[in-house]
């Protein structure tokens, strides 16, 4: 379902966006000792998702993780990151990284997905805080695989009537090093209402 | 030493139908939920493959890919085929996969692809030769319309131990 935003309310989630990651690339920065950016995110339409900058070819290897948002305001928040930068955040945290899929096992499924819980918890802190809504997210699942899979599955299911069709879309990065991550929100049809009726906008 | 010179891929991008007659390869690049749907009539060599992203259309919208939905792609496709008699196809399914493993609430969009498809290949007698569905990994594949080989590449971390390469 495509949402004609006026550019007042683009920016409004644009700048939702940059509190509530900036809370949490904070803490991820905290965690690890070392310096994670945020670029100002961008509230696009998901079928023109700028991922594919990041990942040159269809297949190019990509991690990710999805978890539901219940409550209030309801979605999905999803990470993905191309394998090279998943591969400098487990090195980061763990001092290793798997050098193929073959290798990578559930202690660094479970980093990730322990990234992924903090960010988004962050993030969601940061939105209960503005709206006082009540908010809750579930276990994130993870998926390793060709980046049009991970993509594709997400777009068909704004597509299907469930969700927005837009999102607002993050980078953020590590100066220095070739690590790029992308925090996407998918609203569920119907929530960026409320969620401009709770803010009075 | 004997060269092997390949044809090029053509590719069904979200919601294309592509076709090919006599000879050619045929293919869909990273299916997730998606499903690659491929009806091949061996007798002439001509195939037709649609990349299906959703079971059937959402009320009243404007239909401007029928390779979209399952059910306007399988018109679309015999069409393409240029035959409404379906006797002497057969049918290739590819995707529908859940390439999240473990969601919460899931719309289980892939496994809905497959099963609308299953129905409409039912509907039209169309017997299905090869099917590789659902799971928790992407694919991509190839089909060679000269030799009737299909290949898959499957990179995922959810692919099992038992079909690392077909």
């Amino acid at each position: 379902m495509t949402t004609q935003l006026s550019a007042f309310r683009q920016d409004a989630l644009r700048e939702i966006g940059n509190i509530g990651l900036g809370g949490a690339v904070t803490a991820l920065s905290d965690m690890t000792g070392v310096l994670f950016t945020l670029e100002v995110p961008e509230v696009l339409e998901l079928t023109t998702s700028q991922l594919h900058i990041v990942c040159p070819t269809e297949e190019c290897l990509m991690v990710g993780t999805i978890a539901r948002v219940e409550g209030d305001w309801q979605g999905e928040g999803a990470f993905l990151f191309p394998w090279e930068s998943a591969q400098v955040l487990w090195r980061i945290l763990t001092g290793n990284a798997p050098a193929d899929l073959g290798e990578l096992n559930e202690l660094y499924e479970s980093v990730i997905r322990e990234v992924a819980n903090i960010m988004l918890g962050n993030f969601l802190t940061a939105i209960a805080q503005m709206t006082q809504f009540e908010l809750h997210m579930e276990p994130p699942a993870f998926a390793a695989d060709m980046a049009a899979a991970l993509l594709s599955s997400l777009m068909v299911e704004a597509l299907y009537g469930q969700r927005e069709l837009l999102t607002i879309e993050t980078r953020f990065s590590v100066p220095d090093q070739h690590f790029e991550g992308f925090f996407l929100y998918l609203p569920d049809t119907g929530s960026l209402q409320k969620l401009f009726d709770a803010l009075g906008i | 030493m004997l060269q092997v010179v390949k044809a090029e891929v053509l590719l069904a991008g979200m919601g294309e139908i592509k076709t090919a007659r006599g000879a050619g390869v045929l293919g869909c690049i990273g299916l997730g939920s998606c499903v690659g749907t491929l009806l091949y009539n061996p007798a002439t060599a001509s195939a037709a493959l649609a990349h299906v992203m959703l079971p059937e259309p959402n009320g009243a919208e404007l239909i401007d890919m029928p390779g979209k939905y399952a059910t306007t792609a399988m018109p679309a496709l015999l069409e393409a085929l240029g035959t409404s008699y379906a006797g002497r196809l057969k049918a290739l399914l590819i995707g529908g996969a859940e390439v999240f493993q473990n969601r919460t609430n899931t719309l289980r969009i892939g496994a809905r692809n497959v099963e609308k498809l299953h129905y409409l290949l039912q509907t039209y007698r169309i017997p299905i030769v090869f099917e590789d569905t659902g799971g928790h990994y992407g694919r991509s594949f190839e089909f060679d319309l000269t030799t009737g080989q299909l290949s898959l590449r499957m990179v995922g971390w959810n692919v099992p131990n038992t079909r690392s390469e077909l």
